[in-house]
């Protein structure tokens, strides 16, 4: 028996947006403790995704992402007296990025790309 | 180890307030750490990675900000972020504004899009006419010579044997030649020059197609040769063998011998082709131009020598009486002064105007925006208490501004498409008109210029913001009061508004008193409103003595029609310019000094159809004929000048033709020339008595019956003229009415354009004055309202709001007036009859202003009389 489809009333995330909000999670989640703030989520995209990843880029999706809603933002302190803007995944967010992933994994199940492989030069 | 400054510039111009400091310092961080790690080197590479791939995403964000407001929360306390995102906030907020007041942004709109269109039509016509270049290369070395069209072949050949210090030199004249398509075809008129074979060389332009004329072929004997124009070879055709090929041309057969470029034309965009013409040294009669191209180097001081060299040789082979000295005073203008210098005081007197009719759209606009800003006070000084300085509330208005320029320019492209097609009819622009084109230019004007002149529209209302006090502001919003900006720039701007409009209103009235004298002279004839008239050409090949049968045939054609009660033809139309001067002498007078008069050579019923009076004697008639005495008619300029206090009837004159002429008759002095000639010696002999002379150029004459319609008759007879003689052409058809207004010219066309520019200026500034009235009255209401309420009458709260009204447009009818004593010389070579400096156009246009202001402030001021006291406190 397959679970039923969630409905969700946003939009699909573009594969940047996914992208970036993965990596507040994780860096929301690290050990130092610091927070998920723009450049050490650049950081963690970079060193997840192996491709260089411009901070603008990221500041500029984060506030999309903001506007829409699956993402909030603070600000933090940090040691030396100045402050960040600290990001987290609203609950919205939290379930934009489960649907995305159910839906990547609707899409792989039964596809089978050993027969491809095989044919490809 | 420093980190490089351009690229966190750059990065630093794109960051919203809140993160520049975050991002700017966690860059450095990471540039240091990476420098230590992999070099100087690939850090700053790095870096301008990062920089260079941040800013695109950043801009967007900046137009997404802006455009929603959208503002992060953590941001809140410093928010804001590059100058572009307010921007958009404040474009966005000026769309909105302008939404909710429907009636000002169309009539701002409105207002700069007439100004803006006018303009831009002005300035596409004369970029066209006068900035383009002309289709010769070094245009600046071709010249006419003196004396235009009054060259004979034999004084050309003459020169011909030596022209030093020009590289070439051509005689040419116009000539409306029938072209027939096929043997059977009827012919129909190409205008063309005919001309020396030196033509192209002179010009420096080839065909593109085949070859110019070579230099024996102007030789009498040469076989007819033409070169055509890209136009007409399209029509004939367009085949390439079509060039070696011949074509019939004024009954003869040419050779086409070659094909000019696409875009080239002269001396006229209307002339298609170019014929070669046998030059003979015996020809004596003038009807050429010389146009030469002076050598390099050839100007100043060697050019005056070499045209007095030309001069002298003229006097040495020519004996020329004193009056028609050709070799006393030699001289050469430039070509293109002689083509384009008659177009430029309508054109430039044209965009003076339309530019005169934009300065008004502006101020009437900036007034408008200052009523905006007024209104706004309370708002505006509430924003500045809380910290909005005055460049950001200037920047609003220039959004605001920015949209209002936007679409007047796209309203006024409209305008000035439509309004380009209005002016190349309406102005006297002659056969070069199609040169002025619609194009991208024109519309790139109207863009421009409409944003400039909505941005200049924002800069009155910003300077008044910066000079606003919020706490004076804020306490004045509720108990109103005169303390509020006292209306001093709307002032003065409908002053300007007012005094632009009485320029144009002078400018308008010198040309309409223009016109009205030019309407009111008399030109000789009776009843032109019943004549109709048809020019025809005749082939070349038809001899001579043929041609007064052929124009006996025409007429006889013509009398059957119904409606036509008198036909008559001539060679030259009266009110059609100069020319056909013949040299005159008088039997019994040895000592007349050698002298011209004009020459008209008519059918015996030309007199009546076109509407001479006689005076004295007999007009021609069909009695006179080859083997009788020539009877010959004068006009009574003649008579005076050269028989004073005697009777002319009777007396012999000789036109040098072989015997002589005897006068048998006087007549009304016509304006054979032009309008404003005044009365010139003429005289008429019949076609059939001097056969020798007859054009193949006519012009028949037809008189309706009362009640017909002379313009009716048009087709008819030209159905009755191809019927009765398949080789002669119809060039034109038309009324002496229509001849008599081309006669008024110049300054009718510019007239009608200039009113229509002025009723605009007046509506404009009657809007002007309403605008700021009414607004006035506004920011009163609530000392009106406690005036009433003690008891002033209404009829004194009208008095006090019209007088304001009225002070302003007398001030700017005077600083207006002064103006247009300064400026009307503009106008001078269309004004007849009436000084540049009018009083009486002067005193109208300001009593139109008045009128007009007066009237405007009225409205308002009876709203003020009739206010309610009890609601004016209310909403007070």
């Amino acid at each position: 028996m397959s679970p039923s489809p969630s409905t969700s009333p946003d939009a699909p995330l573009g594969t940047f947006e996914e992208q970036v909000m993965l990596a507040v999670v994780r860096t929301h989640r690290a050990a130092d403790g610091s927070g998920a703030y723009g450049m050490s989520v650049r950081r963690e995209l970079e060193e997840v995704a192996g491709r260089e990843v411009a901070i603008g880029a990221v500041y500029a999706t984060l506030d999309r992402l903001e506007a829409k809603g699956l993402v909030s933002s603070e600000r933090g302190e940090t040691g030396a007296g100045g402050t960040r803007r600290v990001f987290a995944v609203t609950p919205r967010g939290a379930r934009a990025l489960a649907d995305s992933r159910e839906m990547r994994e609707r899409l792989w199940r039964g596809v089978d790309l050993l027969p491809l492989l095989a044919g490809g030069r | 180890m420093e980190v490089p400054r351009l690229p966190l510039a750059l990065l630093r111009a794109w960051l919203p307030y809140a993160e520049r400091d975050e991002v700017i310092a966690e860059l450095r961080t990471e540039f240091v750490a990476r420098e230590v790690r992999e070099g100087p080197q690939a850090a700053r590479a790095w870096l301008w990675r990062q920089v260079l791939g941040s800013v695109p995403p950043l801009v967007r964000r900046t137009f997404s900000r802006g455009w929603t407001g959208f503002e992060p929360r953590a941001s809140r306390l410093r928010p804001g972020g590059p100058p572009m995102e307010s921007f958009i906030m404040d474009l966005r907020y000026a769309a909105r504004r302008l939404r909710s007041r429907p009636g000002y942004a169309l009539l701002a709109i409105l207002t700069l899009a007439i100004g803006v269109g006018g303009t831009a039509a002005a300035f596409g016509l004369v970029r066209g006419l006068l900035m383009t270049p002309l289709p010769y290369p070094a245009e600046e070395r071709l010249s006419l010579f003196w004396s235009p069209g009054d060259w004979s072949e034999r004084e050309f050949l003459h020169l011909s044997s030596d022209w030093s210090g020009f590289n070439a030199v051509a005689a040419f004249r116009t000539k409306e030649l029938p072209l027939r398509r096929g043997p059977q075809a009827s012919p129909e008129l190409v205008t063309a020059i005919v001309t020396s074979a030196g033509l192209f060389d002179v010009l420096g332009v080839r065909p593109t197609l085949g070859r110019a004329f070579e230099a024996n072929e102007d030789r009498p004997g040469a076989a007819p040769a033409v070169v055509i124009s890209d136009g007409l070879y399209g029509d004939l055709g367009g085949q390439p063998s079509l060039v070696g090929g011949t074509v019939e041309l004024d009954g003869r057969t040419h050779t086409v011998v070659g094909v000019m470029p696409r875009g080239f034309w002269f001396p006229d965009p209307t002339v298609r082709a170019w014929v070669v013409e046998p030059f003979n040294e015996e020809d004596g009669s003038g009807n050429y131009a010389l146009m030469g191209r002076r050598a390099p180097g050839v100007d100043g001081p060697r050019l005056e020598l070499t045209l007095k060299g030309l001069g002298t040789r003229l006097r040495e082979r020519f004996n020329y009486p004193a009056a028609w000295d050709k070799g006393r005073a030699p001289a050469v203008t430039p070509l293109r002064e002689h083509l384009l210098g008659p177009l430029q005081a309508p054109l430039l007197a044209t965009l003076a105007a339309m530019g005169v009719l934009l300065l008004i759209a502006c101020a009437n606009v900036a007034a408008l925006m200052l009523g905006q800003v007024d209104s706004r006070a309370t708002e505006l000084a509430v924003r500045m208490a809380l910290g909005a300085d005055s460049r950001r509330m200037t920047q609003q208005l220039l959004a605001e501004a920015l949209l209002l320029g936007l679409a007047s320019a796209a309203l006024g492209a409209l305008i000035a498409a439509q309004g380009f097609r209005v002016l190349t009819g309406a102005l006297p622009l002659g056969p070069l008109a199609p040169k002025g084109a619609l194009d991208w230019g024109m519309f790139s004007a109207a863009l421009v210029l409409a944003l400039v002149a909505a941005l200049a529209v924002a800069l009155l209302p910003a300077r008044s913001l910066r000079k606003s006090d919020p706490q004076r502001a804020l306490a004045k919003s509720r108990t109103g009061g005169i303390g509020a900006r006292g209306g001093r720039t709307e002032g003065a701007l409908v002053i300007g508004q007012v005094a632009l409009a009485v320029l144009l209103t002078a400018g308008a009235a010198l040309l309409v008193r223009s016109v009205a004298n030019l309407r009111a002279i008399d030109p000789g004839l009776n009843d032109t409103a019943r004549v109709a008239v048809l020019d025809v050409v005749m082939e070349g090949n038809v001899e001579r003595d043929a041609r007064p049968r052929i124009i006996s045939d025409l007429e006889a054609a013509l009398a059957t029609l119904p409606g036509v009660r008198g036909v008559g033809t001539t060679q030259k139309l009266p009110l059609r310019g100069a020319g056909e001067d013949w040299g005159i002498g008088i039997v019994g007078k040895p000592d007349l000094p050698a002298t011209t008069t004009y020459v008209r050579l008519v059918s015996p019923g030309y007199f009546d159809a076109v509407g001479i009076r006689l005076v004295d004697g007999r007009l021609l008639h069909a009695d006179d004929r080859v083997d009788s005495e020539r009877a010959v008619v004068i006009n009574r300029a003649l008579a005076k000048k050269y028989f004073p206090g005697e009777n002319p009837l009777g007396q012999q004159i000789n036109t040098g033709l072989g015997g002589l002429e005897r006068i048998v008759g006087v007549v009304e002095d016509v304006a054979e020339a032009g309008l404003t000639d005044g009365a010139v010696p003429a005289r008429y002999m019949l076609h059939a008595q001097v056969a020798g002379m007859t054009m193949t150029r006519q012009t028949l004459v037809l008189r309706a019956w009362p009640g017909q319609d002379p313009a009716a008759l048009l087709d008819a007879a030209r159905k009755q003229l191809a019927a009765a003689a398949p080789s002669v052409a119809v060039h034109r058809a038309t009324t002496l009415e229509a001849v008599l207004t081309q006669a008024i010219g110049p300054a009718r066309q510019v007239m009608s354009v200039l009113t229509l520019l002025t009723a605009l200026a007046v509506v404009l500034g009657a809007v002007g004055v309403y605008g700021v009235t009414s607004h006035f009255v506004r920011r009163r209401q609530r000392d009106l309202g406690i005036c009433i309420a003690l008891g002033l009458r209404p009829s004194r709260v009208v008095a006090q709001v019209v007088r304001r009204g009225g002070v302003l447009v007398l001030i700017g009818s005077a600083l207006g007036t002064v103006a247009a004593l300064v400026l009307a010389r503009l106008l001078s070579s269309f004004l007849y009859g009436v000084s540049a400096v009018d009083p009486l156009s002067l005193a109208g246009a300001t009593l139109a202003l008045l009128a007009v202001g007066v009237l405007a402030a009225l409205l308002p001021a009876l709203r003020a009389s009739r206010l309610d006291p009890a609601v004016v406190f209310r909403e007070g």
